[in-house]
């Protein structure tokens, strides 16, 4: 019985028009993000080569190390293969960090950046037509499995027979899912093959595995609607009610619980402003100059006697002194404004982590970022990469001090050539797969107890549900 | 056999739809329920199909508790529903094979299901059409074939006449005299008096939840039908009568 009941509800939802309407829209989208995001990705690919290949030709074309050291190294990011599919923050954060021994390295020059335009269109990866498109079709399908078929007289009619109702629920909830996967499963298919045939993108061990794990996690949140829109469908007594209900429950859960995470956690974890550091660095200026006035007169004072014996040596000790004071005073400053920054950014990251975890219950944000960590494309990854370049600097700092101290012959007062040979390499050791899926694990956590829960609602409700 | 004892449903708005309603159907007869809408017929049938619970009192389908065992007493029913959509991507057949299957009839063939089509008055044309576009008396039809595939010893019907045209009217009427003829028990509620005339056994008459007058088609055969009728549905009747013929 339960077989026929499956197969009714597979027949009667790819007989209907919203069916072949949605395996059309599905393949188009589908197929139109991957092809988008593989191009995105050559294109990527190709600039990071030639950035590569440039900035290694520049260095090579240096006279002598101090003019290397001064256009210092430009490490690029290479880009994440992944991002065909999860584009994340990539084209947010910048893909260049410049090393030298003058400053903190950063990354700069984001593809928004250097091209606001593209952010307003936004990425059309395959994550956000999951997130957005198709878990819309999830609640299409399902919106009126149970009221639809009481409106229909259909229920009564099944239910007059000796059928238990959880044979019933449990037939259509398998049916539906059936053919609510057929348009998904296809298209995605063809993706797939997609990928491997076309050249350039070249995918490891590992990234099958991601795939398949941000695959897998693709399929829970579309599950997650699906078994609200059954558990909605079984609480209501009218087919236009369940669909309103589930398109409020899809903005909240898409929309607004996402904003209103990050506006909480910009309550509760406060920031300072970018004013209020400057006025505090500014602050900080102006007590060390009073000090400073008030030290050197008290050196004035106190050195006073000498300079009436003196007055040339007097001079000389006193430009010395002013000097190392001055030195130490820019210290102090450097030392003051590094703690300043030190500190927003870790409110700031604290912010961040709040508005992240908070968003977490929403099931469209532990999407985000649990395809995000698997794809390698989010916020962590390119602390990673950062925190790299940024231990990389000292290394290279290192090098090219030792080398100018070395190259220059002070008899003649020429310059040593340079050779990049013993230069330092930067190295990235991207994350590891199942350092990667143990932090998506909550989110995988998350969208299994939505679905469970959500069905068993839909189960008990429907055991109750009135029929007539 | 059909039988409701003392049935009486509240419902949660505080509405008394059945008030101790006690009737019987046995095999090889035909009772007809009338009644003005709002007097409890589909109530009572959704009492007896264990959609609802009743408030006291019991609904029995072959002597099984339908409130108890709501699975074992609906293995002996087949129902008719007032006014049932089916579903329309699928064909009359493919509707007919669904819940034929989910009645437990497994091994029916294409022609099987042909036949009772035909015997519905369904047109040929129409098997294999879409339900969508099916007008009501159509759908009816169907969803008498559906009964009568299930072919189980009671019978249930709501209104089942309202969308039939006259042609129609009649081959169903002869549906159920052979249904009565196989010794099942039918249930009707229904407003048709002169369809109900032709076929019925017995008739009742039903008033806010309480029978008010039973009768046989022997009792029926020295009165008109239509002046009783009116009598116990448009005005209250001079005295309660109590019911008779139970
Ligand atoms: N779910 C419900 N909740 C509250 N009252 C209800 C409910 N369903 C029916 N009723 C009330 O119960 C009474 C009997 O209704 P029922 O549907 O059984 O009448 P009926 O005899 O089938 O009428 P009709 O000829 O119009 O089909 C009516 O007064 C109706 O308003
Ligand atoms: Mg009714």
């Amino acid at each position: 019985m339960l077989r026929d009941i499956i197969r009714k509800e597979i027949l009667d939802n790819i007989t209907s028009p919203k069916f072949v309407f949605t395996f059309l829209l599905c393949t188009i989208l589908i197929l139109l993000s991957v092809y988008t995001g593989v191009t995105n990705y050559r294109a990527e690919k190709k600039e990071y080569t030639a950035s590569l290949a440039l900035n290694k030709k520049n260095m090579e074309a240096q006279p002598n190390y101090n003019s290397l050291a001064g256009i210092g190294i430009k490490v690029s990011k290479p880009p994440q293969v992944l991002g065909t599919v999860v584009t994340g923050i990539e084209e947010a954060v910048g893909r260049v960090a410049p090393v030298n021994i003058a400053a903190d390295p950063d990354l700069i020059e984001s593809k928004y950046g250097s091209n606001p335009v593209f952010a307003v269109f936004g990425a059309l990866d395959l994550m956000f037509i999951v997130k957005i498109v198709l878990s819309l079709f999830a609640i299409l399908f399902t919106y009126d499995a149970i009221v639809g078929e009481k409106e229909k007289g259909t229920l009564k009619l099944a239910l007059s027979n000796d059928l238990p109702r959880d044979r019933l629920i449990l037939g259509k909830a398998i049916g539906g899912y059936i053919s609510l996967l057929l348009p998904l499963l296809i298209p995605l298919l063809l993706s797939l093959i997609f990928l491997i045939v076309m050249p350039d993108i070249s995918l490891g061990g590992q990234d099958w595995g991601r795939l398949l794990l941000i695959f897998l996690m693709f399929f829970l949140y579309l599950s997650v609607f699906f078994s609200l829109g059954l558990f909605v469908s079984a609480r209501t007594s009218r087919s236009s009610t369940s669909f309103l209900v589930l398109l409020f429950a899809w903005v909240v859960i898409v929309m607004v619980i996402p904003k209103a995470a990050v506006i909480t956690a910009a309550q509760a974890r406060p920031i300072p402003s970018v004013h209020e550091i400057t006025a505090k660095k500014d602050a900080y200026l102006q007590q060390i100059q009073v000090e400073g006035q008030k030290s050197v007169r008290d050196w004035v004072t106190k050195n006073q006697a000498d300079a009436a014996k003196d007055p040339k040596a007097w001079q000389d000790k006193f430009r010395q002194y002013l000097q190392d004071y001055q030195q130490e005073l820019t210290n102090k400053i450097d030392q003051n404004n590094a703690a300043l920054e030190r500190d927003y950014q870790q409110k700031k990251r604290a912010q961040q982590n709040l508005a992240v975890n908070l968003s977490r219950i929403s099931p469209a944000s532990a999407l985000t970022f649990g395809s995000m960590t698997l794809a390698r494309t989010g916020v962590d990854e390119y602390d990673r990469f950062l925190a790299s370049v940024r231990a990389y600097k000292p290394i290279y700092t290192k090098w090219i001090n030792s080398k100018l101290g070395q190259s220059i012959n002070f008899q003649t007062g020429e310059q040593a050539k340079i050779s990049l040979d013993d230069m330092p390499q930067h190295v990235y050791e991207q994350e590891w797969l199942s350092r990667s899926f143990v932090r998506a694990v909550p989110d995988f956590v998350l969208l299994a107890v939505l679905i469970i829960a959500f069905f068993v609602g839909a189960y008990v409700s429907f055991l109750r549900y009135d029929v007539r | 056999m059909l039988e409701a004892i003392n049935l009486t449903k509240r419902y949660e708005d505080g509405e008394l739809a059945l008030d101790g309603l006690t009737f019987k159907v046995e095999p090889g007869e035909i009772f007809c329920m009338f009644g003005a809408n709002g007097a409890g017929k589909t109530t009572t049938i959704n009492l007896l199909l264990g959609f609802i619970p009743p408030t006291s009192g019991s609904a029995l389908i072959e002597g099984v508790d339908v409130a108890k065992d709501p699975l074992g007493a609906k293995r002996h029913v087949s129902f008719v529903s007032e006014n049932v959509m089916l579903y329309g991507n699928f064909t009359a057949i493919q509707n007919l094979d669904y819940f034929s299957k989910l009645a437990g009839k497994r091994n029916l063939a294409k022609k099987d299901y042909a036949e009772v089509l035909d015997r519905v008055g369904l047109q040929k044309e129409a098997f294999d059409r879409r339900v969508k576009n099916f007008s009501k008396g159509m759908r009816q039809k169907l969803g008498i074939a559906i009964a009568v595939v299930k072919d189980a010893p009671n019978v249930l019907l709501d209104e089942p006449t309202s969308g039939l045209d006259p042609q129609s009217g009649r081959e169903f009427l002869e549906i159920l005299v052979q249904m009565r003829d196989k010794g099942k028990s039918v249930f009707m509620s229904t407003h048709d008096i002169f369809r109900a005339k032709l076929i019925a056994d017995r008739i009742g008459f039903m008033r806010k939840g309480k029978l008010v007058m039973m009768k046989t088609v022997q009792d029926l055969a020295h009165e008109d039908l239509t002046d009783l009728y009116i009598q116990y549905m448009e005005e209250q009747p001079a005295q309660a009568a109590a019911p008779s013929g139970i």
